[in-house]
């Protein structure tokens, strides 16, 4: 029954199974997965977390030092309670500014730490008193295209208009 | 009294509806008559393990080939196609999405019915035609019991085993096009990979290939415990086998899919 | 239709199997008509007739593979057509069986084939399963090294007799043989007839054959029935095979293409 063409496939199912368990073992390593350590808690409040989730990076400097765990609302001020897991071997001071930032405009959102000047750390269950939350780009966007209130759109084509005929004034100069 | 020609496309239709519905009767009885015979004693302990080894271990190789050209050829294609949207940077979570929500499962699946589904129904129809299922039953053993638990068993429990291999291959399968050819970093498309599946994602997979490897392993037992005609109704069963078992994979699929949207 | 001849079968007063106006029909071909027959403990019958007299379907109703669609299948006077699934399987503890093919099973090696109901119905250890079955094998003349070997490495005569030590491995009561001489050349058919005749009259079971083999019939069987059209139209004891004037029997004996026989195709 064991002929040797089963002992082949035998071999190569083998083969399969330890590269698949290879390549897992490396992607928990690059992930992070159960570095030495363990991490301790620490929380901030934000006015807008925008496209944050639980998993997202937290980092010192571009350096990953932790992961955000959790994201929930205060019932009273409508913040947005954020708990970062942060390395245990980090320590980063009491007055330390968390930002929510993001690596480009499709990129995912992280929190950025700026360290402080304080001289001690912050412990675990402390709270980041300065935040900063996520900037709304298209708020952004939109009020360039359309601002409310004075002035917008009208002014804008008189200055569309004198722009040509200060550029063909220049032409001359140029001449 | 005949049925006048008019009708008798009518009265084929008739008979293929009732037939059809008779058959839907015989697999669902196959299907409850083997899991009461997988969940009560006795059980033949060697035959399943046999089983495992036929139908589980020994399908790897295919299953890790079809996974790993999946993923790379999903790589490329949402390389390629999603620079519309600078879909480059979300390449890493799409490719897992796909591979661990739907195309691991679904391909492992059919990869399986080709294999095993053909397999079973040769192997049962081939004992049928001979009189070894007969033999069997005057050596007081029970064949629901010997032949077909076993491989209900195993074909149900293999399959999901053999799909997290094919997630975790397929999903290096698009990492390695990534890095090769689309000059990504390594570790940021693992870093990427790794954040953003859930566990959710993962598990709604493996429940999927549970439901299909029972498909799998009742289609195969049925074609076979109901081929006829010697070799030429063992050849059809297999074919119907593999057939039979592809449908309702996609059709299993489209339904879970639709349930687990809600979840 | 002709008249079927009185039968001159002494009544059996207790009779290990019995088939009581059975019938069976598959579809529109009625295959058994009303068919009454008995074997008494101890005995060996063999059942004759045509090629798809339904030969193969009494015996089948015997081991319980089948049920009748009338009538009643007796063993040891219960009537096991009546009975539930559970019970009728349990019969089959006490029966062996020897196939047509043989019906060995590809994938184990003939060991496992012979020790397979030891092992698998009755618990028994490898070990001890693989004595007996060597054991058995050496019973039907064949040698240890055969019980490594598989199935499809053997001949026919010897798939034959592999077949019939696991038919004979549990010390049955009672054994069937489905042609058990079909397709062996003269002299190995004349070894399994021997071997068949040896174990029926060593271990006291008994045994219905089917064959047409009519010496084979001579050597294995005490009593002869002849099965014709669904019924039973002759039975009696192997010796008046030769010396009874039932014109169906002796159409049969003498492979004659006028008689009875043929008129009723």
């Amino acid at each position: 029954m064991q002929s040797r063409s089963q002992w082949g496939e035998t071999a190569i199912g083998f083969v399969v199974l330890a590269l698949a368990a290879a390549f897992l073992a490396y992607v928990l390593g690059v992930a992070g997965v159960g570095k030495g350590g363990g991490a301790y808690s620490v929380s901030a409040k934000f006015g807008d977390a925008g496209s944050l989730t639980p998993g997202a990076k937290v980092t010192v400097s571009g350096v990953k030092v932790g992961t955000v765990s959790s994201i929930s609302i205060d019932a009273k001020s409508y913040l947005a309670v954020v708990t970062l897991a942060l390395d245990n071997n980090v320590k980063v001071p009491s007055d330390s500014t968390a930002k929510i930032t993001s690596d480009g405009l499709l990129g995912g959102a992280h929190i950025a730490l700026a360290p402080g000047g304080a001289n001690d750390d912050l412990k675990a269950g402390d709270e980041i008193t300065n935040t900063q939350g996520a900037v709304d780009l298209f708020g952004l966007i939109g009020q360039v295209i359309r601002p409310h209130g004075d002035a917008p759109a009208p002014a804008a084509s008189p200055s569309a208009t004198p722009a040509p005929s200060a550029a063909g004034a220049d032409l001359p100069d140029v001449k | 009294m005949g049925i006048s020609r008019a009708l008798t496309p009518v009265a084929a239709m008739g008979r293929a509806v009732l037939s059809g519905a008779a058959s839907v009767g015989a697999v669902a009885r196959l299907g409850g008559q083997g899991l009461a015979a997988a969940f009560s004693p006795p059980w033949f302990p060697r035959q399943i393990a046999r089983q495992f080894l036929a139908v589980g271990f020994q399908s790897l190789p295919v299953v890790g080939l079809t996974a790993w050209f999946t993923g790379a050829a999903l790589a490329l294609n949402i390389y390629s196609g999603g620079d519309r949207f600078n879909a480059e940077a979300v390449m890493a979570q799409i490719v897992s999405l796909g591979i661990t929500r739907e195309l691991g499962p679904v391909l492992a699946a059919l990869m399986l019915a080709g294999r095993v589904a053909a397999a079973m129904a040769s192997e049962i129809g081939a004992m049928r035609a001979t009189e070894q299922v007969d033999a069997m039953v005057t050596l007081s053993t029970d064949p629901m019991r010997y032949l077909i638990a076993p491989r209900l068993i195993a074909a149900t429990i293999s399959l999901p085993l053999l799909t997290m291999v094919a997630d975790i291959i397929g999903i290096s399968g698009g990492w390695q096009v990534a890095m090769h050819l689309l000059d990504a970093n390594p570790q940021v498309y693992i870093t990427n990979t790794w954040n953003f599946l859930t566990a959710w994602d993962v598990e709604s997979g493996l429940i999927k290939a549970l439901v299909f490897g029972f498909i799998v392993g009742l289609m195969g037992c049925y074609h076979g415990i109901t081929a006829s005609g010697g070799a030429r109704g063992v050849g059809r069963a297999t074919t119907q086998a593999v057939v039979s078992s592809a449908i309702l994979i996609l059709a299993a699929d489209y339904l879970l899919t639709s349930l687990f949207a809600r979840i | 239709m002709t008249q079927t001849p009185k039968i001159e079968t002494p009544k059996i007063e207790w009779p290990k199997i019995e088939w009581r106006g059975v019938a069976k029909a598959f579809g529109p071909k009625h295959v058994l008509d009303g068919m009454d027959l008995a074997v008494a403990q101890g005995r060996s019958l063999a059942l004759i007739g045509g090629s798809g007299q339904g030969k193969s379907v009494t015996i089948k109703l015997a081991m319980g593979l089948m049920r009748p669609d009338a009538g009643a299948i007796l063993i040891d006077g219960v009537d096991i057509a009546a009975l539930p699934e559970k019970q009728v399987r349990a019969h089959a503890a006490h029966m062996g069986v020897l196939f047509q093919g043989a019906a060995l099973f590809d994938s184990l090696p003939v060991w496992e084939n012979v020790a397979f109901r030891l092992i698998n119905a009755d618990g028994m250890s490898r070990r001890d399963a693989k004595t007996r079955a060597v054991e058995a094998l050496a019973l039907v003349r064949l040698a240890e090294s055969v019980a490594d070997l598989y199935p499809s490495e053997l001949s026919g005569g010897m798939q034959k007799r592999v077949g019939l030590a696991r038919a004979i491995v549990g010390n049955p009561q009672v054994l069937f043989f489905d042609e058990p001489t079909t397709g062996l050349d003269p002299i190995t058919a004349g070894a399994i007839n021997e071997l068949i005749r040896d174990k029926v009259t060593s271990l006291g079971c008994t045994a219905v054959s089917i064959t047409h083999d009519l010496p084979s019939a001579r050597t294995i069987a005490d009593d002869i029935a002849m099965l014709h059209q669904g019924k039973i139209v002759w039975a009696g004891p192997a010796s008046a095979l030769d010396t009874t004037d039932n014109p169906y029997v002796r159409q049969f004996v003498a492979g004659a293409a006028q008689g009875p026989i043929a008129a009723n195709w």
